[in-house]
This record gives C-alpha cells, structure tokens and sequence, in this order.
C-alpha cells in the first residue's frame, strides 16, 4: 500500500550544507564506535521490553521502536546535553539515549538514567513520574525532557513554548521534537509549527515516518509526497533524511540544530523508515491484516545497524571480523539471542531491569498528592 | 467477531458485537449515513467495533480519516448540513478533548443557531471508562463536559441490549449524541445476551431499574452498575435491600424512575467514576434536592473518582476509583442515618 522510497529526492535542500562538509565527516571515531553501539542499545532495549511484555511481566502497550533505532540515534547524537527533547509513544530508548553519549553511567548526565527508564516501565516508584502515567509520558525538566500526554502532537506547542522561554533568556539550547508522521495531521502540529516560524524559534521537528499511523497507511494521513512538504507552508526547511542510515539522520538533523543555534529559526526533518511489528505489541497480529507479509520484508531490509556497520568498515573504524562479532541486524526478537549483543550493552540494561525489578510500587495515597501546588507538599 | 451483517435474531451478542450490528443494520438501512473516524476502516478499529463496515459499505461511506479529531468532528458537521447522518468515532473518548471546540460551540448549538432549520444527526461515539490501567489518557469518563453543553444528549450503554438499541436510537434521533462506550465491558462473556433486532430501538431518556429493594437506592451508569449490584448482593447479606437504577442516558435524564423509587426507598446513594466537582453525580443529587427533597429519610451521599486524574498503576488507580466495598460502605451508612 505505502511506497517504500526511503532513498527518494528530498523535498528541499537534498543536502543543505551545500559546499560545507557533511555534519558527520567531523565526528570522531570514538563517536562512530559510540553511534553503533547506541544502536545496538536501542535495538537490545526493544528486544528485551518484546521479551519481557511476552512474558507478562509488563503492564500497558508496547511500541516497539525495532528498525527505526537510526532516528533515535541519529538524531540525538547532534544535541548538546542542555538541549531539549520530546520523544514520543515509539521512543522508549530516546529517554537514556540523550546525553549517553556524556557517559553511559555518568551520573550527572543530562538525559534518563536506565534505572530511572525501567522503573517507569515496570510502573515503580523510582520512575521519574513515580509510575502515575505509563511508559513514555514522563519527562524531567532537570533532564530537558518534555512530559507528553497521549494526545498526539500535543508536545509541538509546547515546544514551541519551551523554545520562546530559552531565547527569551538567552540560551543557546534548541527543542527537539519527534512525532510519527501520522501526528502530523493534528492541529497543534500546524499550530506549533506556525508559531515557531513567525518567531523563529530555535525548534527542530523530527518526523519518524514509518509509512503506518496504526492502520492508517501514509497516503491517507498526508497528500504530499514528502511529509517535510508541509514546511513548506511554514517558510522553513523541510529535509528528508535515510531514516536507515543513522550519519544521514545524523547529518540532517544536525545541520538543523546547528540552524536553530544560529537563530535561523525552526525546521523539519522527515525520517523515512518502516514500522517493524504491529502498531502495539496487541497489534501484532492484526497488523497482517492491513499489511502484506511483502511490504513488511521490504521495510525491513535495510536494517539500521547493518548499514552503520558497513560505513564503519568503510571507513576503516572498524576490521570485517569486529563488525561481524556480533550480528542481531535483520533478526526479529523472538530470533535474537543475548549473544548476538556486545555483553556491555546486554549488561547495561539488565542493571536498568534489575534495579526496576527490585524496586517498590508507589503507595496508593500517592494518588492524591500532586494534583495542586502546595506549601510543604511532598518531594519525590 | 461474528460480523453483524446477517444477524440471527435471538442470538447473543456481547457489548461490542451489539454496538458493530446496530452500525452495520443503520449504515444499510440509511444510504445517507456515513462513518468517520482513525482506524475505522482497513483496521475496523482499534477494538473493532467498525469491523466489516469498509468491506461492506465501500471507502466512500466509511472513512478513515488523519489522526485529527476536530477534522472529524467538524466533518461531521458539515456532512449533516447538507442532509447527512454521521457516526463519528473517537478512538478513545479520552482523545475528543482535540474535538472539543467543534462539539460544544459548533455541533452542540448548530440547530439553536438555525433557528431549527437544520438539524445534527451525528453519534460521537468512542471507549471510555477507566479500571483497566489505562492511566491518565485512556481512562477518562468527561461525560459532564458534554452533559453541560446545551444541544447535546449523552448516553452511557451498560449491556449489550442497551449498547445496540441505544447506539440505533442515536443514530435516528435528530439531535447530536455522545455516546459513551465502556471497553472494559465490550468482550465481557457472562454479559452476552440477545439483543434488539432491526427494527427496535432502546429509547433516549429512560432508565432501567436493574434490581428492586426497599431500603436504598443506588443511582449509577456504565461500570459502576455492576459495583451496585455487586454492592447489593453484599447488603442482602447484612439485610439491606438495594434497588439499583442504571441510568442509561444522562442528557434527558429520567427523573421519574429515579423519583419513584426514592418514594420507595427515601435513601439514596450516587455512584460515578468520574472526579466528584461539578461530576454528573452531583447533578443528581441536585435534581434529587430540588424535585425529591420531601421523599429523603438521610442525607444522600456521592460516591465517585477523587478529584484526581487517573493513575496508572493497580494500587493507585484503585485508591481513587469507587469500587464494590466503597459503595456498599456508602450505603450502612444512609441506611444507618
Ligand atoms: C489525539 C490522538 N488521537 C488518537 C490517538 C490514538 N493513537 C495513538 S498512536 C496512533 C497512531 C500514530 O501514528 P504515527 O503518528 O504515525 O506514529 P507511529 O505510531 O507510527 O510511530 C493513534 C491514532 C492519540 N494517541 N492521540
Ligand atoms: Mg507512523
């Protein structure tokens, strides 16, 4: 049903940076030894989640973010750690992942602690929103992390917002925002994006478009070849970025980072990929009924962290074997085993896990509290 | 699911069969009719509820619309302009809140504002109810957001019957309906019953007494029903006979069922899952204070959400939902007054 062209022309400014270098050709190789192993990261992350919400051990509805780990990566690799982001349903792994790169257990990083993304999975009390929403509705103004609701899009405006106040103050830090590409057929997408362009507000929006919004194929969510089109009613950049190949994600979303720094105002960068499994984890079954088994292996194919792999190898970062050491690339996550991870990430989650398993629920008068601002009301 | 569209009449169907069969039996008994909603088409929906209706009535007529509620509200407003019935499907009721201004100030007022010319066949209908964990966003009953708007009926089904017979009598009505589905209830097996056929409706505006008693009257919708009757097995025990009303429409509200049995009883108990300030409980007790004032023995009491969102985890959401001990505590003490 989707036209799969993730390679197809942009609709704008193929490659902005015009005579200038590619964003990426000045990352270290430490960065693109650290970029494939944030991959690996998100894909284990996922894996596990399946695993675990197989298993019955997970309350709630599990969107696997499985072939789209690139945008994650790619994306938040190009921000600096006072930056803002909000990620959405899809975007478990964005919590941990932003600031990683400072350290994966540096404690002063700017981003989620993999304990803290766990607790709020596994619904504990030492979730940064103490378990009172689920999944990826938490957020932590410490960490620069934008609380979402379920309404789809709602973060755009408040981006927007948060993007107005940092200017006012005169920050340097730019909003980042991820939304499907079905989302983007809301009104407060429009009317962020509205609002971020008459003031130029340094606000980049990432759109993971995975072809699918639930059972809603693209062609009926968006008239546009390209999703980055509806820039164009903005006045503002709209690119299109290999959401497979996480340096040209990278490469994209950073010259657009770079943009907002600079105070040229807001943009919008299109990932195209493919959504891996059914809308949720309930609808994986169902999902075979509005997509071809075809069309699935098609979207699948390029996967994420083979393509890195390859680049690395190119670029003679990494030798043949070490690349081929450990392969979970185009398995799904009932194939993959532990084995096929580096045993650092494969550890780095259990810790998140375990400290989740281990921890206390909330108690139930929590519900109560929080529900106004008060003199003397309890800390978290 | 057994699609609705050869329905064996006397066959029993649970609460979402009900509701797919009444959609399928109105889209072919009225050309006009056309349904809008996310995921309603290739999918059926999210739960299911318009399965079979694209395959059946074409994309023309069953629309699956961007993920945008006040396009789908505000379509439908336009498409009963020009003569049109409309089914508007939310995917969670949670989600109309991004319909909002299109219900209350544009399909709310629409015949107001004509002066009677034109008027609104349009269903707004979508899951409700909380006690599944649904968290903050997937949980809400906003029914009184909706039940003080003037223009609007609002109706909650808690059974099959109901569900069917409603949901064809909204579609006929005339008027704008929000329709509440409760999802913890659409696949409920000891709930299965036979439904109305084709040609029956269950009329807006009038409540069914669901167990008779003597001593207290639990007032309740959706849900909670099941709470009260749960609550009145408990009581029988003890020697209190309740008498349960399941409200069915809220927007008109049957004030003569609940009079009568207040006549009755002289005792009366609210119960509603939604927060308790300005909740549609609270309109009860207020048309119970001013109609049925002469008839109470004891003060009535509410027993409802806490004023708080709906928390996700089991423990929390519990403690702030009303549930069969709450209820049944809520009665020793009117019948104790
Ligand atoms: C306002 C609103 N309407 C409907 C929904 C229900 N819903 C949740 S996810 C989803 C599909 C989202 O598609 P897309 O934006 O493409 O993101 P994806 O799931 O593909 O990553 C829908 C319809 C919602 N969360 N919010
Ligand atoms: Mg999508």
């Amino acid at each position: 049903m989707s036209s799969l062209s993730a390679s197809a022309a942009p609709a704008e400014a193929a490659e902005p940076w015009g005579t200038d270098q590619r964003p990426s050709s000045s990352l270290a190789p430490q960065d693109l030894v650290e970029i494939l192993n944030q991959l690996f990261l998100a894909r284990y992350f996922d894996v596990r989640l399946i695993k675990e919400k197989k298993r019955g051990h997970l309350r709630g509805t599990l969107y696997s973010s499985h072939n789209q780990e690139a945008i994650l990566v790619g994306a938040l690799y190009g921000l600096e750690p006072f930056d803002w982001i909000s990620p959405i349903h899809r975007d478990m792994p964005a919590f941990f992942l932003k600031d990683l790169k400072s350290g994966w257990r540096n404690p002063d990083r700017i981003g989620m602690s993999i304990q803290e993304v766990c607790a709020q999975i596994w619904g504990k009390a030492a979730s940064p929103g103490r378990a009172r929403d689920n999944w990826s509705h938490i957020g932590s103004r410490k960490k620069r992390i934008i609380h979402s609701t379920s309404m789809l899009a709602s973060t755009v405006p408040v981006a927007a917002g948060v993007a107005y106040s940092e200017r006012l103050r005169g920050s340097k830090a730019i909003v980042l925002t991820f939304n499907g590409e079905g989302a983007t057929a809301r009104g407060d997408f429009h009317e962020g994006l509205n609002f971020a362009a008459v003031h130029k507000l340094p606000m980049v929006t990432v759109i993971e478009n995975n072809m699918w919004a639930y059972g809603t194929p693209l062609e009926l969510g968006c008239p546009t070849p390209f999703v980055a089109d509806r820039a164009k009613g903005y006045g503002i950049p709209g690119l299109v970025a290999d959401g497979q190949d996480v340096f040209d994600v990278y490469d994209k979303v950073r010259w657009c980072i770079d943009y907002a720094r600079a105070g040229h105002g807001p943009t919008v960068v299109e990932c195209r990929t493919y959504r891996a499994y059914g809308h949720g984890d309930h609808d994986d079954d169902r999902a075979n009924k509005y997509r071809s088994p075809e069309e699935v292996a098609e979207g699948r194919r390029r996967d994420p962290i083979a393509i890195c792999k390859e680049r690395l190898v190119e670029l003679g970062i990494l030798a043949r074997e070490e690349a081929d050491r450990y392969q979970p690339e185009g398995k799904s996550a009932s194939e993959v085993r532990d084995e096929d991870f580096p045993p650092d990430v494969v550890a780095y989650v259990r810790e998140g896990v375990q400290f989740a398993i281990r921890s206390p629920y909330p108690d139930a008068e929590e519900a109560g509290w929080w529900v106004f601002h008060e003199e003397g009301e309890p800390q978290p | 699911m057994s699609l609705a569209a050869e329905s064996a009449v006397g066959a029993k169907r649970n609460y979402l069969q009900a509701l797919n069969e009444a959609l399928h039996e109105e889209m072919a008994r009225n050309p006009d009719m056309i349904c809008l909603g996310e995921d309603i088409g290739l999918l059926g929906g999210a739960f299911g509820v318009t399965e079979g209706l694209l395959a059946r009535f074409g994309s023309e007529r069953v629309i699956d619309t961007p993920i945008s509620e006040s396009l789908i509200v505000g379509a439908a407003v336009g498409m009963a302009l020009e003569g049109r019935t409309v089914m508007a499907e939310m995917q969670f009721i949670d989600f109309i809140s991004c319909g909002f201004d299109q219900i209350v100030n544009n399909l709310a007022t629409f015949h107001y504002r004509s002066a009677g010319e034109v008027s609104m066949p349009v269903v707004i209908r979508g899951p409700a109810g909380a006690y599944g964990g649904g968290a903050l966003y997937h949980s809400q009953m906003n029914e009184a957001w909706f039940c003080h708007s003037p223009g609007l009926k609002v109706v909650c089904p808690s059974r099959p019957y109901d569900a069917k017979g409603l949901l064809k009598a909204a579609l006929r009505d005339g008027n704008p309906v929000v329709f509440f589905e409760i999802k913890e209830l659409y696949r409920r097996r000891e709930l299965e019953e036979a439904v109305p056929g084709p040609d029956e409706i269950v009329p807006i505006g009038k409540a069914a007494v669901r167990r008779e008693g003597r001593d207290v009257t639990l007032i309740s919708y959706g849900q909670n029903v099941y709470h009260c009757l749960a609550a009145a097995d408990k009581l029988q025990e003890e020697g209190i006979q309740a008498e349960v009303i399941d409200l069915r429409s809220l927007v008109p509200l049957d004030e003569d069922t609940i009079l009568a049995s207040l006549a009755k009883t002289s005792r009366v108990v609210v119960v509603n899952e939604a927060p308790r300030t300005c909740g549609f409980a609270g309109e009860v007790l207020a048309r119970i204070a001013e109609l049925g004032f002469e008839y109470l023995d004891a003060p009535p009491v509410r027993v409802t959400r806490l004023d708080t969102p709906v928390p996700w985890v089991k423990p929390l959401e519990s403690y702030v939902l009303p549930d069969v001990e709450k209820v049944a505590l809520a009665c020793r003490k009117v019948c104790s007054y």
